[in-house]
């Protein structure tokens, strides 16, 4: 994909389709290596489907037959000299455990490595699309972290106000793009 | 013109051909898979560098005609495999991309 955003948002969507209650979006940035980890607790994959996710012509659509989202990201990062790797428990072997883990890595400096893209929109159009799961955020650099936990913002709004109205979205935005200009003001 | 029709013109070198009869129409030239998938046309020759086994999902879904790797890029036995199960066109050619397309418009347009 054009964007490393689109690639999270691409991926985060598959936890959605997979039940997830809560899901996590790790950056973490060194000087050499970007790592993109998006963990769920969503149902999970059993081991036959583990061993095929990386294979375009497996999917789980039915509108089609082909799913290129983590193929595309497997070249992606495999394009800068990365990799990325798949782990998952299935909610039938691991009932109370259950979950997908997908990683992948980054050489920053690789003239192929995608640019990373608008990631405050991709963590705002997620959260819009689906205000009742929580995300958390987080992007380690080292110029400070940046993260947003939706569970303490549901903490503090209470039930009666949705993740997705307007005025929280504009808020969480507004959140990210200070987090994010921080550094730039110190 | 026909896929076989244009391999021969050219001397593409076929690496897989299930249905040199197709029909062509048109080129597209990309590398960027998630790109090239909203864009290539049904019975394009999609030109492109990238020889990992995505391109034939892409070729599967954008309904291209043939795929044509430039610049003497060739593909593993296994991606030549699963171009003949799904029933793409897989040719090689020492040409670049540009080469490839100007041909293609003086034999076509």
């Amino acid at each position: 994909m054009k964007e490393l955003s689109l690639n999270i948002l691409d991926v985060a969507e598959n936890s959605v389709k997979a039940g997830a209650s809560l899901i996590g979006i790790e950056l973490d940035e060194t000087e050499e290596l970007l790592t993109l980890r998006i963990t769920d607790n969503g149902c999970g994959m059993t081991p036959e489907i583990l061993a095929s996710v990386t294979d375009p012509f497996y999917t789980t659509r039915t509108t089609r037959k082909v799913g290129l989202g983590l193929p595309l990201l497997k070249l992606a990062a495999e394009q800068t000299g990365g990799s990325m790797t798949v782990a998952s428990r299935h909610e039938s072997t691991n009932p109370e455990d259950h979950g997908t883990e997908v990683t992948a890595t980054f050489y920053k400096n690789h003239i192929d490595c995608t640019p990373m893209g608008d990631v405050i929109s991709s963590i705002v159009t997620l959260i819009q699309g689906n205000p009742t799961r929580d995300f958390v955020f987080t992007h380690k650099r080292s110029e400070g972290n940046v993260v947003l936990d939706t569970r303490q913002l549901r903490d503090v709004l209470g039930e009666d106000v949705p993740l997705n109205s307007f005025e929280v979205l504009q808020w969480i935005t507004e959140f990210l793009r200070e987090q994010y200009a921080g550094d730039e003001n110190r | 013109m026909k896929v076989n029709e244009l391999a021969s013109a050219l001397r593409l070198q076929s690496i897989t051909e299930p249905d040199g009869e197709r029909e062509i129409d048109g080129c597209y030239i990309g590398d960027l898979l998630s790109w090239v998938m909203g864009r290539a046309q049904s019975g394009n020759v999609w030109v492109t560098i990238m020889s990992n086994i995505n391109i034939v999902a892409v070729a599967t879904l954008a309904d291209v005609s043939c795929i044509v790797l430039a610049e003497g890029v060739t593909v593993e036995d296994s991606v030549k495999a699963v171009a003949e199960a799904k029933g793409v066109n897989l040719f090689t050619t020492p040409m670049t991309a540009y080469e490839i397309a100007a041909k293609i418009a003086a034999l076509t347009v």
